[in-house]
């Protein structure tokens, strides 16, 4: 029996759990090992947590839902996981192409229906210059003193069709009525030539030349096409809740 | 966890015979798979949030709380003992449930002093235990109670569900002296209101 004053009982508590530093605290190991009441402390301190770990698991005090409602899903990995990864980004994707194909197509619509057509954008070209020269009439009409007309949206387009028109086949140049683009000096010319340039004879010349198609259709198509297959393969390929 | 050695304590849910497989399922989305594991281990988690709440309507609120989360992050489950790490998640729900009652006067944790709140039916979980152990549980489960939450919750962490002191730190957001103290104290304080009973713990 030793008179020392025994360890603080926490250090005991300490020591019937076996930490680290206690069983590596010579003193305090050696001090329990001649103290009966400390050894009887750690000894009472061991039974009482192996007690506790026993404990036994509880029955609830009534039912549980097991489950969270239907709609809340858990976070997949593995290959739901992926299926969803590769499949998130390209759906947004497609949104965004779509969005900006659906931009691009409307907005000259729109500016079509305020009078400001910009040609190009239809597949039917010969339906934009109708737009455009029209415009571009408008234009030609206010000038009054002859000077240049003020450009329309689609005077660029239409200057091309004229000169495209001047390089026609040998046909449009032993027609009746040959376009000359570089004979109009009369005010009321460049409306003529307009007209006959945009219908191209009933459509014939501007038929014959090259479609420009604009992008933006395309664009929203591919963006559409996009979704849809992203879509469907994500609900194919991704393993549902039971 | 000292189920992470991959040994159930005894009087404690076994893992389910094809547990891996099940717990696959159930990581898929498959929500059969899911409520048969809840359904296993509903004993375990609600043991473990009754403990650490004492009362049996917020265990309970508590444990369907730790459902929810698992579901949600049973897809993360990485392997090793399923128990535990859905008991690590009880112990947050229940741990986060005592703070929000901390925090609401309207709803005040049961008084240690007041005297224990009504026991589970420790008998009705374990038939086949003698009658000397059930009547140590009690003892041990009135106990528990009357100790102070924040010691009550480290004991109950560490030497009834044998979470490590960093993992009792973590959880309950507090230093590791702070935890080692705690659970010490908690321990020696077990100890003298058991003192009467001591014959049950020699047998």
């Amino acid at each position: 029996m030793l008179n020392a004053p025994h360890p603080d009982d926490e250090r005991l508590s300490a020591l019937a759990s076996l930490d680290d530093d206690s069983v590596a605290d010579a003193a305090l190991t050696s001090h329990v090992t001649n103290c009966a009441r400390c050894t009887d402390l750690v000894d009472e301190l061991g039974v009482l947590r192996a007690s506790l770990a026993e404990l036994p698991d509880l029955q609830p005090s009534r039912p549980l839902r097991l489950l969270p409602p239907a709609a809340e899903a858990p976070v997949a990995t593995g290959a739901a996981g992926w299926v969803r990864r590769l499949f998130g980004p390209a759906l947004t994707v497609g949104a965004a192409l779509a969005m900006v194909g659906l931009v691009g197509t409307a907005t000259p619509i729109l500016d079509g229906a305020t009078g400001g057509a910009a040609p190009g954008i239809f597949d039917d070209v010969g339906t934009a210059l109708e737009g455009g020269g029209d415009a571009n009439y408008e234009a030609l009409s206010s000038t009054d003193d002859g000077g240049a007309p003020a450009e329309a949206p689609g005077a660029e387009l239409g200057r091309d069709l004229s000169s495209a028109a001047a390089q026609a086949p040998e046909e449009a140049a032993a027609s009746e009525a040959p376009l000359q683009p570089d004979a109009i000096t009369d005010e009321d010319q460049p409306r003529a030539s307009w007209q006959a340039t945009a219908s191209g004879g009933d459509g014939r010349l501007a038929s014959e030349l090259p479609a420009e198609r604009s992008p933006w259709p395309m664009v929203l198509f591919a963006g559409v096409a996009l979704m849809v297959g992203a879509a469907l393969l994500r609900w194919i390929l991704a393993p549902r809740a039971g | 966890m000292s189920d992470d050695s991959g040994t159930t304590p005894r009087n404690r849910t076994p893992p389910l015979p094809d547990e891996a497989a099940v717990i696959a399922r159930a990581a898929g989305g498959d929500r059969t798979a899911f409520t048969q594991l809840m359904e296993h281990y509903q004993s375990a988690c609600y043991g473990l949030a009754w403990r650490l709440l004492s009362d049996a309507d917020q265990a309970a609120d508590a444990t369907q709380d730790a459902f929810i989360h698992a579901y949600r992050a049973i897809g993360s489950f990485r392997g090793g003992v399923f128990r535990s790490w859905l008991l690590r998640i009880t112990a947050n729900a229940s741990y986060d449930l005592m703070r929000r009652a901390q925090r609401r006067p309207s709803s005040p944790l049961p008084d240690p002093e007041e005297g224990a709140p009504e026991l589970p039916d420790l008998g009705a979980v374990n038939p086949v235990a003698e009658a000397t152990k059930s009547e140590l549980y009690r003892h041990l489960e009135v106990a528990l109670t009357r100790l102070p939450a924040d010691q009550r919750t480290a004991v109950v962490l560490c030497d009834v569900y044998g979470m490590d002191y960093n993992e009792v730190a973590e959880m309950t957001q507090s230093a590791l002296g702070t935890v080692k103290s705690r659970i010490h104290r908690g321990r020696l304080r077990l100890r003298e209101l058991l003192a009467e009973h001591r014959e049950l713990f020699t047998g």
